[in-house]
This record gives C-alpha cells, structure tokens and sequence, in this order.
C-alpha cells in the first residue's frame, strides 16, 4: 500500500513496522547497559588494584624515608644504612645503558624506516628485533654473562651497562621506525624535489619531524631499564660497597630491592620498601614526561 | 562529436533537452508567423495577417525564457566544449529566431495595407521568394533539431537563390515604379515585404552557421555566399 | 534600363571566430619530451607521450585519477628514482640533456625543476628557514644576499606582506594556503626553470585558491609552468595550453580555449563535457 505512495517507492522489503524497530531498539539497549556495566566492573578492578600497590608502596615505604636513606650506602643490618650506593649505581647503568643504546636503536630504525623499506634485509632485522622486545630480560642477562662476565673473569658495572643497552636498542628501534613512518611521503618528496640529498633530508628534515616521537621511546626505554633487575643478576651483580667503577660489579636498586627484600632483618626490608618507592616514582615521573612530551607533537 | 553518451550528471542532459525543446517550440511558432504572412499577401487575407501579428509577443516571451535558462546554465552547469558551444549557440539562435518573428510580423502588417491597392502586376516571384524563405526555415528548424550539419549546410547555400530572387525582384519592383508614380505606395511595401523576407532568409542562415559550429565545433569552411547586392545596384530609366 | 551589380563581402559569422585563430601563440618548448614510456614495474603508466613545455607559459594537464598526468610529472624531475621498480624510457630533452639518462645530476636537475604538491609540505622549522633550505644545497650566500632572496621569493609567491613580521615562527602555524605558497616561495628562491604543480588548490579553499591563480599567472612571467589539476576550469583558467590524458596516452594538447571550446578528439569532448563513461 504504501510502496506506491511513498516517496522512495522502490525500497525493497515488507513496510516499516514500528513495534519490531522499538523491540528491536530496546533489546540493543539492554545489550548496552550489559556491556556498559561489565567495562566499568573491570576498569574499576584495574584502578584498585593498582591504587593499592601505590598506597601499600606509600604506606610501607614513606615510613622508612629518611635523609640517611640518601646519605648512606648499603651497611651491615643495625648499623643506619642506606641506598645512596644504589641509586647512584642505578642511575650511571640506565644513563649508560641508554647512551649505548640509543644511537644503535636509533640508526637501526632509520635503516628500517628510510633506506631498507620492503627489502629482505629489512625484514629480517624488524623481525629480529621485534623478537628481542619480547624476549625475558633474564635471556639479556644470561647473554651478556656468556660474552663478556665469564671470559673476562668477574662480574661488572659495564656488563650491566651492555645488558641494559640491549634492552633499549629494540624499544627505539621500534619508535624511530613507527615515528619516521609516519611521516608523510610528500614530505620527503618535497625535501627531495628541491634537490637535496637523501641523508640531508633524514637528518634535517625527518628526524625534526619525528623528534618527539622519538624522544618520548627512548624515554620510555628509560623508564624500562631503569626498574629491570633480571638482566644485572648476572652481569653487575650488586655491590653492598660504595663503588663507582665500571670494572667492578655495582650495586643498582632493583638488585637491592631483590636483595633485601626476602632478608631477615627489619631495617634491610624497610629498606627495600624505600626503593621500591623511589623507582616506582622515578618512571612514574618519566612516564608523565613521556606522555607530555607526545602530546605536544599532536 | 557523439550526442549519444549520457553526462554523468543526468539533470544536464534533462535541461540540455528542455533547451532544445524551447527552441524548436520557438522555431515553430515563428514558421507558422511566416506562413501565415505568406498567405496573408497572396491570398489577402487580412484574418491570417492578424493571427501572424499577434503570436509576436508568445515568441517573445520565449526568447526572454530561453535566455534566462541559458544564463542560469551557463552559472548553475559551467558548460565545456561542445555542450558550451550548444548553449552559447541557443543564446545566438533565439535572438535570429525573435527577428525572424519580427520581419514575418512586419510582412503581415504591409499585407493589410497592400490588400487595399489592386495591383496590375502578378506577384509570382514574391510567392516564389516567400515560399524558398519558408522551406528554408523549416529545414533549419529540422537540423537544429537533430543537429543535423548537412542540412545546416544545404540551407546556409540556398540562401543565395534567396538573394538572387530579392536582387531580381528589386530591380523589377523600381522599374514599375519609374514606369507609373501611382505603383509608388504599393511598390514600396513589397519592396519592404522582399527585403523583409531575404533578412529572414539571412537569419535562417545565421542559425544554420551556428548550428553548423555548435555541433562540429568549426565554422562551415566555405565563403559566405554574397549576399543582397542590391545595395549596389543601380537602374535607371530608359532614355 | 541597365543594372550594375557589384560585388560585395557580407561579414563573416563571428561566433567560431577565436578558433581559427589561437589566442595564444605558443612559446618555444623549454622541456620536450618524445616518445616517453613509463613503468611501475611490469605495468605501463604512459605510452609514447610526445608533448612540449613551452617556454614561460602553463601547460595545464587533466584526465581522470589514474591516467598519468601526475605520473608525467614526477618523471620530470625524476621523483620516480625515490623508488624501486619505477622505470623510463624515452626522451625529455632539456637545455640538450635528456633528463631521464641515469647519468643524469638528480639534486641540480632538482634544482632547475622545482616541484609544488598537492598537500602542503612546510618544514618542521621557521618560515625563513623553510625558504633558506633549498638555497643553501645550492648556493653558498652571505648572510644580507640570503635575506634578500628570502625576501625576493616571498614576494613573489604574494607571502611576503602576510609573513614578513614573523619570519621566525614556526611554519606549521600558518594557514593552509598560506602554507601552500610558502611551499611556492620554497620552490622559486631555488630559482628553478620550470615549476611542476601537481594539484597544488586541490587542499585549498576557494579564496586561497584564486590567489594560487593569481600567483601562477604572475610567475610564468619568468618561469615555464607544469600543473596537474582534476578542476577543469582550473586548467581553464590558468593554463596556456591544456594536454588530456587518457589510459596513459596524451590524446590531445591544444591551446587552453581551444579544448574547452572545440576539442578534436572524441574522447576529450567527453571528457571535458561530463560525459565520461
């Protein structure tokens, strides 16, 4: 009846029955509000969980707080020690290990990203180095130990240095490669067009484009260094010593934290509280950076 | 160039066609004015001169809508090659066709006053003329209608015979006049009524000029045959 | 009775008269390009294209996505090198070399043709660094020789009133089209030949794209002009002469009024006219 006289005459298909569209509705609805509620149940598991490890983090960790905590190394239990052997260890192994990474990750992603595209070389690499992201850290530590701790006969601060480094080449390889992707091949083309040279318009022009694209990767692998503890078990060890040599082994945080943790004394536990809190607010703190840093690219 | 592909927007095609359609509606009108003018001088028939007269203002009202659909499509359509040419050329048909109209009008109005006047001459080379003007017409209307170059072209020569005839018919027309004063009045609205009809004659050659480059996109490669010579005619009278 | 006739010249229909006359007599050719193959690897995008850039005048390029135009111009400044499998054949004879010998200088070709595209491109740097760019690859200038190009191209490209206070602020914060004539300005403080615009409004509004117009009418009083454009009336309104591609064939280049008004072939009748299909 219809099907004449309305204006799109030749919609195929029985009349539009408004009871079936609103049963139809409502049970959309439903399926809705089903799906809207078990997001949010899991979200909030999610947030409560982790609001409780920072707020155990806090609650354990601000007690033990404390001026010698900064001030000291590590001592034998009783006697007031603290982490300063620790943190300065931890922060020379994630500064250098990052320096050494940095570079490499950086020209193995621009291989990728501008000079390999699509060759088999290229692939291969990528494939490689997606592998070594997701490779057990302990693997790295393991490596390291077999190729520079046992034959040169003991444990070192470069050896962690090294681990850590490999650890950082395949996270930068990866952002340099996605941050140099996403350049626009008109660009490239416009830099090429006004007749320059190819690794002109890498260095000038396209990691300008993507500098906070990258920057914010290598922050990140910051961030994940600087809490690994696997990858120095075997390769710095730990040093319950004051040492800032790189031939010798070198205490880290993660290691003490492992270290003291399980221990029997009190004050070696509170201990590891305290450094357990001040890593976990240092890659918060990079983390922050990091996102800032990429929005400001947007 | 192919008329038979469709443009991709089919409302183009649509008012492509209504402009055709105007035009050919427009030719109609104004051959039937022609006609009936025809017939209004030799058959005096001062009812067919009036009916000739008063379709003036239809024919005008359409030139007047065909120029503003040819306004809008030229703005709303932005028209290229040979749909441009097309439009373009309807713009310059119209008007041939509103004079047309026109110079048939004005024949019709003469027809009233030679109707008064018995005239001791035959009027045979005038029906002659008349009749050429309107066979004329109405080929060029038929080739505008199917965009028909051939035509278009056969029409542009015969307006030479048109001429012919005219350039004949004013030397014969003076002639009467020196032979008797009293031949001056109605002389001179024939002479008004072949010169009438050989600009129709020109008109029709003008639309088949334009036809001619709206569908082939060139100008008819040929001279224009010359035209009314009278201008440089000279008849004296026998000494 | 005697009659004298005498013969006359009626005026001749002056509608079609433009055509037998072109409005503009083309130049000497700057880039001629002669039996011109190109392949993305095994297929052919042109096919024995043989066309002329007359010199200090634009030549428009249209026809459907597709059918080379813009493939055209990347051979005309060897853009195609940037990748693999995309190959020539032929001749583009310029200034007597032929621009598709693999012997061929790429970055001082590049130089002598510049290349504008359809997107923007600003440098992720100043304004005045966006310009300096290209002229430092080539030139070596003090530092007043530098500020004066800059200024010279700036004012060419109609950028130079809008910019000139703020020379060192970020490219990226200018309007599209103000981008976009940067991007001109870019390309001409090279100071090229021959400018190639592959559909340099087609991102731009319709104000910015007259100025665009505007602009390229002033410039092709020093440069020959190449621009690829899916806008007809563009092509209409900017170029000299107009070449329409098809399937990877130039079927037909003529004086600018002459395609829009009596194209010869048939397949740019139906081109130009909306007919395609």
């Amino acid at each position: 009846m219809s099907a004449t006289t309305s204006p799109a005459g030749s919609i195929p298909g029985a009349t539009k029955d408004m009871r079936v569209a609103r049963a139809l509705g409502s049970r959309r609805h439903r399926i809705n509000t089903l799906i809207k509620v078990a997001c949010i149940a899991a979200t909030a598991l999610g947030l409560l969980l982790l609001a409780s490890i920072l707020f155990t983090l806090l609650w354990r960790g601000v007690a033990g707080l404390s001026l010698s905590v900064f001030t000291n190394s590590t001592k034998s239990p009783g006697s007031n020690g603290g982490l300063l052997n620790a943190i300065v260890g931890s922060l020379i192994q994630t500064a250098l290990g990052t320096v050494i990474g940095t570079p490499i990750g950086l020209m193995v992603g621009t291989y990728l990203a501008e000079y390999g595209r699509g060759s088999l070389l290229a692939n291969a690499v990528r494939f490689v180095s997606d592998v070594l992201l997701s490779a057990p850290s302990i693997l790295i530590g393991l490596f390291i130990y077999q190729l520079l701790v046992e034959p040169f006969g003991g444990f070192s601060g470069i050896a962690g240095c090294l681990a850590l480094a490999v650890i950082v080449i395949p996270i930068v390889v990866r952002t340099t490669e996605d941050m140099l992707g996403l350049i626009p091949s008109t660009l490239r083309e416009a830099v090429i067009g006004l007749g320059a040279p190819k690794w002109k318009m890498i260095v000038l022009i396209c990691y300008r484009a993507a500098k906070e694209g990258i920057a914010t990767g290598i922050l990140l692998a910051v961030a994940r260094i600087a809490g690994e503890t696997a990858p120095l078990l075997f390769t710095s060890l730990g040093n319950l010593n004051w040492s800032v040599s790189l031939g010798q082994p070198m205490a880290s945080l993660p290691v003490t934290i492992y270290q003291y943790a399980g221990s029997a004394f009190d004050d070696w536990v509170q201990l590891a509280w305290v450094g357990a809190l001040l890593i976990t607010f240092g890659v918060l703190a990079i983390n922050i950076s990091a996102r800032v840093l990429l929005r400001r690219t947007k | 160039m192919s008329e038979s592909t469709e443009h991709l927007v089919k409302s183009f095609d649509n008012d492509l066609k209504r402009l055709r359609d105007m035009l050919t509606e427009m030719g109609g009108i104004v051959e039937s004015q022609v006609a009936m003018a025809a017939e209004a001088i030799m058959n005096r028939d001062s009812g067919a001169a009036t009916r000739a007269v008063e379709e003036d203002p239809k024919v005008d009202a359409l030139e007047r809508e065909v120029e503003q659909f040819v306004i809008r499509m030229l703005a709303l359509r932005q028209p290229m090659a040979g749909d441009l040419r097309r439009i373009v050329g309807a713009l310059k048909i119209t008007s041939d066709l509103e004079r047309i109209g026109d110079y048939a009008a004005n024949v019709a109005k003469r027809s009233i006053v030679l109707a008064q006047f018995n005239l001791p001459y035959s009027l045979a080379g005038l029906a002659h003329m008349a009749h050429m003007v309107q066979d004329q017409l109405k080929s060029i209307i038929d080739a505008l209608g199917s965009s028909d170059t051939e035509k278009a072209v056969e029409v542009w020569r015969s307006d030479r015979v048109v001429d012919d005839i005219y350039n004949a018919l004013f030397r014969e027309l003076i002639t009467y006049m020196m032979e008797d004063p009293r031949n001056i009045t109605p002389c001179t609205h024939l002479l008004f009524i072949a010169k009438n009809l050989e600009r129709i004659g020109d008109h029709a050659t003008n639309i088949a000029e334009t036809v001619y480059y709206s569908v082939e996109g060139e100008v008819i490669p040929d001279v224009r045959p010359k035209g009314d010579t009278s201008a440089y005619a000279v008849v004296r009278p026998k000494e | 009775m005697s009659a004298t006739t005498m013969s006359g010249q009626e005026k001749s229909g002056g509608f079609g008269g433009m055509q037998t006359k072109p409005a503009t007599a083309m130049n000497a050719a700057r880039i001629a390009i002669d039996n011109l193959d190109f392949y993305y690897g095994d297929h052919k995008a042109l096919k024995e294209i043989k066309l002329d850039l007359p010199d200090r005048q634009v030549t428009g390029m249209i026809g459907p996505s597709g059918c080379g135009k813009s493939t055209l111009l990347r051979v005309l400044n060897r853009m195609y090198d940037l990748y693999p499998g995309q190959r020539a054949t032929g001749q583009v004879m310029m200034d007597g070399d032929n621009i598709i010998d693999p012997k061929m200088d790429l970055n001082a070709l590049r130089a002598r043709v510049g290349m504008v595209f359809q997107k923007p491109t600003p440098f992720p740097m100043t304004i005045y660094e966006n310009i300096t760019f290209g002229v430092k690859l080539h030139e070596r200038l003090s530092k007043s020789a530098m500020e004066e190009r800059v200024e010279w191209s700036l004012t060419r490209a109609a950028l130079w009133g809008e910019v000139k206070d703020r020379l060192q602020a970020s490219a990226m914060g200018l309007s599209g089209g103000q981008q976009q004539r940067l991007c001109i300005a870019r390309t001409i403080a090279v100071r090229p030949e021959v400018i190639l615009l592959d559909e340099p409004t087609s991102a731009l509004d319709p104000i910015s794209t007259l100025k665009v117009e505007e602009l390229i009418d002033e410039l092709k009083n020093d440069f020959t002009i190449a621009i690829v454009t899916h806008n007809m009336q563009q092509a209409a309104r900017c170029a000299d002469q107009v070449a329409f591609f098809y399937l990877g064939e130039m079927v037909e280049c003529a004086p600018a009024a002459q395609i829009f008004t009596s194209p010869k072939q048939k397949r740019t009748q139906e081109y130009v006219t909306g007919r395609f299909g």
